[in-house]
């Protein structure tokens, strides 16, 4: 469903993401792990279409994303970490819409959705008041409805639980779980291991824009002998600093 | 469906209109702050001006003489007898003094100079305003000695004015004294409002974007960059035709209720104009929105973007005054390739009711490259990687 095919992003002389391939299936959730400044971000960033890769390029469900960067737009969602991204004025369902319309839905299909995902969420009781008010759940949960609204095929996640109390970090962790039931297929960005440990299938571990290991968590468990796995990202993004 | 740059354009007017701030600065502000100001100098002046000449206070410091005479007999001079005059002028208990020689009226019999000084504060406005006053009081006698003076000589007073002048304005209209105040005026409010009053909602609908995080999933959605950008423009734009609009209301209520010590200058210009200075308004307006819009996405915060307006509004002023006093009955076709030079000349030919083709035209190709180059940097400033992901 997602195939980065030797994505290399460069900005003057820094070289971002360099030469990276990787695979992502429907309703497989992969991890993108790497320390802060990795490439995780730009890797991302540029699956979304946001930033135009120096070489190489993303197919997501077949379609390259330099040649229909509008129909690759359409099949994913993003949800990405720190601030939500709400506009405080309107509420909750308005700002679902806005995203709901400019992602091309019918007003009956946006409608539609909303209330679905209100009922799903548990937002109901608030979807008609302004988001300037709400708890930090609540906002995480209407950047989540946002996300999907328009249905996406693909969930792009950076860091989403970044500065997240135990129980939006729930909120997060179980749609990420819910997405992959639906036979999504999901990148999910951390710098935590046992994040990673938790909800991934494969793991795909980026050091200096450099990809430095791609497989199955249990692979990497059984390559390093059981070993912590938070031990082995270490010694792998280790041996490569040295 | 709706095209994606109107659902952009009315979810921002929506978002800006419930921020009460935003209303406040570009909408309700401008339209009280003219009425108040212009109402509460009004009402200060005319009540200090009311308070001193009903009683002016002051010493009368010398013999007694026929001036005092002239002086005690006008109705609202009250002469306090006082020595130390200095000392309550300066405290203000005595609006000002007048020092007449001993001698005065010998010498006034003799045909001889006499002195009068007067002691005033000139720091003081009471004292300012009895000055008046009392100047001319003297100015009365003053005219009433020499006529006695030329009386005995058997001379009749008409001597003294040789020449009479009368000016006649060639626009017999009342209008005319309110359209010069006008074509100073009118470009360099519209020139002023067209900066201000976009610029609040091209801070918050940029930087703001940025500094909320909803630029980056709203870069994902179908929206292409310069739908985004064209549905924010035109809610800035309305934001800064709107902020126009409320100003120049609110100025003219100012001048019509408050200013009536300035006196009734009649004005009236005719539906063409009105409509031709709207239109050019809305020209300015998208202008600005535009360069502001531009600067705003540049940023990387509210803060910052505010920092990077200021100098496009010292600029647009500089050349906003420096128009001002320009006359644009003889200003050539050249000055009208000067960017916004052109449009304050053309708003002041509107006023007086001149439409010169030529200069109407060189004015809107200009205006129209203005926004075609002002929304072109927008657009690059709105697809540079390095700008709308700076953070």
């Amino acid at each position: 469903m997602i195939e980065v095919i030797e994505l290399t992003k460069k900005f003057k002389e820094v070289t971002a993401v360099d030469n990276i391939s990787f695979k992502v299936d429907a309703g497989e959730i992969v991890g993108l792990l790497g320390e802060n400044g990795a490439g995780k971000t730009t890797t991302l960033r540029m699956i979304s279409t946001m930033l135009k890769p120096t070489s190489g390029t993303v197919k997501v469900c077949g379609l390259d994303l330099l040649k229909e960067p509008d129909k690759v737009r359409k099949k994913i969602g993003i949800l990405f970490g720190g601030e939500v991204g709400l506009y405080d004025r309107l509420t909750a369902r308005e700002n679902i819409k806005y995203f709901a319309d400019l992602g091309g839905l019918s007003s009956e299909e946006a409608n539609k959705n909303i209330e679905l995902l209100a009922e799903m969420l548990d937002m109901k009781e608030y979807i008609d008041r302004r988001v300037g008010k709400f708890s930090r759940g609540m906002k995480q949960k209407v950047a989540i409805a946002r996300a999907i609204v328009h249905n996406p095929d693909v969930m792009l996640f950076d860091e989403p639980t970044i500065g997240l109390d135990i129980s939006s970090s729930a909120i997060v962790q179980d749609f990420i779980l819910d997405c992959k039931k639906k036979g999504r297929a999901i990148i999910f960005s951390s710098h935590s291991m046992r994040e990673v440990e938790k909800l991934c299938d494969r793991v795909v571990i980026i050091h200096k824009g450099r990809l430095v290991y791609d497989g199955r968590i249990e692979d990497l468990r059984r390559d390093y002998n059981g070993e912590d796995l938070e031990k082995v990202f270490l010694r792998l993004v280790g041996d490569k600093n040295e | 469906m709706n095209s994606l740059w109107s659902i952009v354009f009315k979810k921002e007017l929506k978002d800006l209109f419930r921020d009460r701030k935003t209303v406040i600065m570009s909408v309700i502000l401008p339209l009280v702050l003219f009425p108040l100001l212009f109402g509460l100098i009004g009402k200060g002046v005319k009540s200090t001006t009311e308070k001193v000449t009903k009683e002016v206070k002051i010493a009368y410091i010398g013999g007694e003489s026929s001036f005092k005479k002239f002086l005690s007999s006008v109705p609202n001079i009250k002469i306090v007898e006082t020595n130390d005059y200095q000392e309550q002028v300066k405290k203000g208990s005595l609006y000002l003094a007048v020092v007449v020689e001993e001698d005065f009226d010998t010498k006034l019999a003799q045909d001889e100079m006499s002195d009068i000084k007067i002691i005033y504060d000139s720091e003081s406005t009471n004292s300012q305003t009895a000055l008046d006053v009392v100047e001319d009081i003297i100015s009365t006698y003053k005219d009433e000695v020499v006529k006695r003076r030329l009386e005995a000589r058997g001379i009749d007073v008409s001597i003294l004015k040789p020449i009479d002048v009368k000016n006649e304005p060639i626009n017999k209209e009342k209008s005319s004294e309110g359209a010069l105040i006008l074509t100073m005026l009118l470009p360099l409010y519209l020139i002023i409002y067209a900066i201000t009053g976009p610029m609040a909602a091209a801070v918050d609908l940029g930087a703001g974007e940025k500094e909320r995080g909803t630029l980056e999933p709203l870069l994902t959605t179908q929206a292409s960059r310069m739908q985004l950008l064209f549905g924010k423009l035109f809610a800035i734009t309305v934001m800064g035709i709107i902020g126009t609009t409320s100003s120049l209301t609110g100025l003219y209520i100012a001048f019509k209720y408050s200013m009536d010590f300035m006196g009734d200058v009649g004005l009236n210009i005719s539906i063409g104009s009105l409509l031709l200075i709207g239109i050019t308004a809305i020209i300015l307006n998208m202008i600005f929105a535009a360069v502001e819009l531009a600067v705003s996405i540049y940023a990387r915060s509210f803060k910052e973007a505010q920092t990077y307006l200021s100098p496009v509004t010292i600029i647009g002023m500089i050349v906003a005054y420096g128009t001002y006093m320009m006359d644009v009955k003889s200003a050539s076709t050249i000055m009208f390739n000067i960017p916004l030079a052109n449009i304050s000349l053309i708003i002041k030919e509107f006023v007086i009711g001149v439409y010169n083709p030529v200069h109407i035209a060189i004015t809107f190709v200009w205006a129209f490259v203005y926004i075609i180059a002002a929304i072109l940097f927008a657009r690059y400033m709105f697809s540079k990687e390095e700008v709308v992901f700076r953070t």
